[in-house]
């Protein structure tokens, strides 16, 4: 919303206020200042000179020598180099110790060798117009010598955030009205206009269908005005907040909107056939626009129609057909109340968004509406003529809007956490035209319909009272920790220990491509069906992740084409699907991605280790320090090489290999390792209760083994069976060497060897070598019964 | 005899100074103190030696050898000492070392987990809710009106069932209430999905933390001392706030929260941050037709809420230009932060 000073002048006394002073009082009001505009300047040094004559420029040929009067008994030679002026014009004279918007300060001073007293001004340099081309030319009347600001109007407009509970902040009377109360300003003139009396009601001149939509309608109609330019101040009104005049009666309804918040139309009544009917739109009727606009209706739309067709859009938009143009002599006024909801409703279908249905799906004050026609039509009737008929036609009722409200004034000390005086609280209240009406209630006034309860008057008295002035405390009772604090630590560990090992956190966005569904990858063997969003805003967009994986693999491309050729990342985050019948799941999920380099090549490590499936294992051991992570080889469509990962036994995920052609496709010049786990089944599996065990105090034997075992073996089954064995000596195997022989010179291509250091250990004393050798047997016996393999 | 013994002396502490190394010293002590060295050779002559003077030829005997042994245990110490600083010889100890991957925790998990941590020490526990949301949960439930621009299809995210994606985390303050009787002191850390485009200052999903604390008379000045507190623990002692009054549906009075940005160069600034208020009685008579008792009755309890954007935090934290840059993960980018 903009607002003129000068126009709030009509209201209030701002002198005595600098602009940053009420600025800072409308914002910590609840009015929000969000720019500052100032028109014109105000400087003695700015006056009106005439020029007399003027010369082309001995040394420029773009430049003229001109004499100028500037009021002071002699001419002054000032150079410029606009050309749209002739002898005899007016334009404003910027003399030396003028300072122009930026700060830019007027000096005499030569200008290609020919002093220069002055300087003429544009519009624009003196910020009394956005017209830069060529000097501002003066009315001839403008008298020579005087400053500027005196002739022309110096203003300063504010653009303000009116918060949608405040729809009679959106009038320079409510403004003015807020001001007043804030700066405790009396205000010039009254706080409302009256309205005409209504007349009895015609018979069918006006006719309500929707009264859900349109309560109240009223008309005035007048005849025989002259349509045609405003006059000067009429159009200074608008020009000072940026509107464009447009003719006399437009220009008057839209005074009318700016100064009372009252949304009015005029329709050419010539044009009208028979009575007004407000109703709603037939599915699919027509209507054109006054900007020119087509528009389908809709059977929710609210439409003023004569008995041939649509003629406004109610509260929104007015005809391309009814309004008034040039040749009108006979209008119909119309001020009516039309419901907030039903004009945002057509306002928003249509994405139609006028100054009208603005103010009226906000709310507009009921017991302004016909105020805001009698004072349109008293400006009608001076400006453009013609003669009112007596009487308003109305139909329907005002609706009333608020009433009286009690204040707890107890509850709203403890509310506010300072015991602000009752005597205080009321003249807060009744600075903003409440009335106190005794026993701490107050009567609203119509235009306040945010104030129906108590703590909406705790609201006002917080507002003008200032939260500068409420003492902060930090007091607060104490509340246990939750499940989701022991979640959060969970995860962060998890997080940290990734980082550990070189990783970087990603956080892609949650909503994904349908292409990108083709890389997820999930937690568990099958996906969930994948929960599509009904009014995605575009195609990159469409479906919420059921995995992590799309978001990092689209990480590793945007890495990839920046040049990077190491990818470690990881993501942590909630991942969705849906069940059969359609209800939405959610999931913490975490998610890896390795690729390339696993650290930075250097001096001392020109080339660095590749990532290959032992750094995705690596990493899994790393984030479940001190729990058994084992992966069970299992097939996937998305993995050249998949396991599921158990940890302390549990399923807790996926991963592998990417498929080289995916990697391919990434432009990835290394294999690709993923993993994605469900994070609530991580925790739980990590979860256990950790207790001391006593430290072995007798020395440990070991023998080393080495076997030939076919190659397709699983390594993790000769693991699974020395953790297994019954042998009550052996304490731990841990695999030292895995050879196999492409060339299979040294051993046959299809067999691998395998080579292990046991470890035998009693704990109650110091074995003796035989009895090792003994078990060492046992369990060699053992394993080369259990498995197709032979000692090396 | 004595003579002898001198010369053999002056001959040893000649030759001990200048042996090269450990092993030529090694030498050095076998010829004079060794089984077959000078010295034993010299004490085998002890038995011609006249018995008046034993005790002479003895006592110099025995200082010839304590001499050569000082010299000689003087030089080892001096070898070792030198062999010792040859082992850093030609060490550049401004070469790079052992390269270690860099990794590092993302910039809007770093300010979650300072925010969190925060607010935690303030008595605040974590809480969470569902990102896919009842319209109820995430609008009717906190006063927004039927017809309220939020819940259009043109600003939120809906599914076919009808539920949405929650356009802010405050959803998670009705879920909470839902389920726990008061007093309540939570924060609600999580995404938020409204349907914009993407440019440089918005994200169709962002992140929020949320706050909520309902008790017996909760104060606005609970609130306001709460939020300075967080906010100078957050981005230091000196600190500039200033509260706004502004207006949501669900917190009555309503405030903006800003904050003064002091970048070196430019002048100070005043950038929104956060939107509180005092919880609206209407989102409390919600909540005890829900519950269906009367635990969260406005004449019992009051409190306060508070939101804000966490990528905003991060920007304002270190100065990142674009929202983009969040959600785009360069390592570039994210090797800063590390």
């Amino acid at each position: 919303m903009k607002v003129s000073f000068n126009w709030l002048a009509d209201h209030l006394d701002l002198t005595g206020h600098t602009t940053a002073q009420l600025c800072d009082l409308l914002t910590f009001a609840g009015i929000e200042v969000e720019g500052v505009v100032e028109r014109g300047v105000r400087s003695a040094f700015l006056v009106v000179g005439q020029v007399v004559s003027f010369a082309p420029h001995p040394n420029a040929d773009r430049l003229r020598l001109c004499q100028v009067d500037a009021g002071e008994g002699s001419l002054r030679q000032i150079v410029c180099g606009a050309k749209n002026f002739a002898a005899g014009d007016k334009v404003p004279v910027a003399l030396p110790g003028a300072v122009l918007p930026g700060g830019f300060a007027i000096k005499e001073s030569p200008l290609r060798g020919v002093l220069s007293q002055g300087m003429l001004c544009a519009g624009r340099e003196i910020g009394f117009s956005d017209d830069a081309d060529g000097l501002m030319l003066l009315a001839a009347e403008a008298p020579v010598g005087v400053p500027i600001h005196q002739f022309l109007e110096v203003d300063t407009m504010l653009e303000v955030e009116v918060t949608p509970n405040r729809p009679d902040l959106l009038s320079h009377l409510g403004m003015a009205r807020e001001l007043a109360a804030l700066a405790k300003l009396p205000l010039r003139g009254r706080a409302d206009y009256a309205g005409a009396a209504l007349g009895a009601a015609a018979e069918g001149a006006i006719r309500l269908e929707d009264e859900e939509g349109c309560p109240f309608y009223s008309a005035r109609r007048i005849r025989g005005v002259k349509v045609g330019p405003s006059p000067e101040w009429l159009v200074r009104k608008l020009e000072s907040i940026g509107l464009r005049p447009i003719n006399n009666i437009v220009d008057i309804t839209n005074y009318v909107l700016m100064e009372m918040g009252q949304p009015l139309h005029a329709f050419d009544l010539a044009k009208l056939q028979g009575g007004l009917v407000v109703r709603a739109a037939v599915e699919g009727e027509a209507f054109v626009a006054l900007d020119g606009r087509e528009c389908a209706l809709s059977g929710q739309d609210l439409v003023i129609a004569d008995a041939g067709q649509v003629l406004a859009l109610a509260g929104v938009m007015g005809g391309a057909d009814s309004g008034v143009a040039g040749e009108t002599t006979d209008i119909l006024l119309e001020a009516a109340w039309f419901h907030p909801s039903r004009v945002r409703h057509t306002s928003r279908r249509l994405a139609m968004l006028s100054d009208s249905s603005y103010r009226f799906e906000r709310g507009v004050d009921p017991q302004q509406v016909l105020g805001a026609s009698a004072l349109a039509v008293r400006l009608i009737l001076e400006v453009a003529g013609g003669e009112a008929e007596e009487g308003t036609l109305s139909a329907g009722a005002l609706p009333v809007r608020t009433g009286r409200v009690g204040l707890d004034l107890p509850r709203a000390q403890r509310l506010l956490g300072v015991a602000i005086p009752e005597a205080e609280v009321v003249d807060i209240l009744t600075r903003l035209n409440l009335k106190d009406v005794g026993g701490l209630a107050f009567e609203v006034p119509g235009y306040r319909q945010d104030l129906q309860r108590s703590v909406d008057l705790v609201e006002e008295i917080a507002r003008v009272y200032g939260i500068a002035n409420i003492p902060s405390s930090m007091a607060g009772e104490f509340v246990a920790a939750s499940a989701a604090d022991a979640l959060y630590d969970s995860k962060m560990g998890l997080r940290q220990r990734l980082v550990g090992q070189g990783l970087f956190e990603a956080q892609t966005i949650k909503l994904i491509s349908q292409g990108q569904l083709e890389d997820a990858l999930g937690t568990a063997g099958q996906l969930l069906p994948t929960l599509h969003l009904r009014n995605p805003l575009s195609d990159d967009h469409t479906a919420m992740r059921p995995s992590l994986l799309p978001g990092l693999l689209a990480t590793a491309a945007r890495n990839i084409r920046m040049g990077a050729s190491s990818l470690r990342f990881f993501e942590t985050g909630t991942v969705f699907g849906c069940t059969a019948d359609g209800k939405a799941i959610e999931k913490d999920a975490l998610a890896v991605v390795l690729s390339g380099p696993v650290s930075p090549a250097a001096w001392n490590r020109p080339s660095p280790a590749v990532a290959d499936f032992a750094e995705l294992r690596a990493v899994l051991d790393a984030l479940c320090p001190g729990a058994a992570v084992k992966l069970k080889p299992v097939a996937h469509a998305r993995l050249l090489l998949a396991a599921q990962v158990l940890v302390n036994g549990k399923a807790v995920g996926l991963g592998g290999q990417l498929r080289p052609s995916r990697v391919r496709a990434l432009d990835g010049k290394h294999p690709f390792y993923a993993a994605e786990l469900d994070v609530g089944l991580l925790v739980k599996a990590m979860n256990r209760e950790v207790k001391f065990d006593e430290l072995a105090r007798f020395p440990a034997i070991s023998r080393d083994i080495a076997l030939e075992a076919p190659a397709e073996l699983a390594q993790g089954k000769l693991e699974d069976f020395f953790a297994a064995s019954k042998e009550p000596l052996l304490s731990g195997a841990v695999l030292f060497d895995v050879f196999r022989d492409p060339s299979g010179a040294k051993l046959a291509v299809e067999r691998k060897s395998l080579a292990y250091s046991l470890t035998y250990r009693d704990p109650q004393r110091t074995l003796a070598a035989a009895e090792v050798d003994a078990a060492h047997a046992r369990v060699v016996a053992d394993l080369l019964k259990a498995f197709p393999v032979k000692l090396r | 005899m004595e003579s002898a013994l001198a010369e053999l002396l002056t001959s040893a502490l000649v030759d001990i100074p200048q042996a090269a190394d450990e092993a030529a010293l090694e030498e050095l002590r076998l010829k004079y103190l060794g089984k077959k060295g000078s010295l034993t050779a010299a004490s085998a002559g002890m038995r011609e030696v006249p018995g008046e003077r034993k005790a002479a030829v003895g006592a110099a005997l025995n200082e010839t050898r304590l001499g050569i042994g000082a010299a000689l245990e003087e030089r080892k110490a001096a070898l070792v000492a030198a062999r010792d600083a040859r082992e850093a010889e030609g060490v550049d100890l401004t070469l790079p070392g052992r390269p270690v991957a860099p990794g590092g925790l993302h910039p809007l998990t770093q300010v979650l987990d300072r925010a969190v941590g925060i607010l935690r020490r303030m008595g605040f526990a974590l809480a969470t809710g569902p990102e896919v949301e009842t319209e109820w949960h995430c609008f009717d439930a906190l006063n927004t009106p039927g017809d309220h621009p939020a819940r259009h299809p043109s600003d939120t995210f809906y599914f076919d069932s009808g539920r949405l994606l929650r356009t802010h985390t405050s959803s998670v303050q009705v879920r909470t209430m839902e389920g726990q009787a008061p007093p309540l002191r939570i924060i609600a850390p999580g995404s938020a999905f409204r349907r914009d485009e993407i440019d440089a200052t918005h994200l169709s999903a962002f992140t929020q933390l949320e706050g909520l604390y309902v008790a017996e008379h909760v104060s606005l000045g609970q609130l306001k001392g709460t939020l300075e507190a967080f906010f100078r623990a957050l981005f230091g002692e000196a600190t500039e706030l200033r509260f706004r009054p502004h207006f949501f549906p669900f917190t009555e009075p309503s405030y903006e929260v800003d904050v003064k940005l002091c970048p070196k160069g430019q002048a100070p600034r005043w950038v929104e941050i956060l939107g509180c208020g005092m919880v609206d009685p209407a989102v409390f008579q919600a909540i005890c037709e829900a519950r269906g008792d009367e635990v969260y009755h406005p004449d019992k309890v009051t409190g306060f809420a508070f939101g804000m954007g966490l990528e905003r935090l991060a920007m304002i934290q270190w100065g990142i230009p674009d929202i983009r840059h969040l959600i785009e993960n360069d390592v570039r980018f994210l090797g800063q932060f590390a």
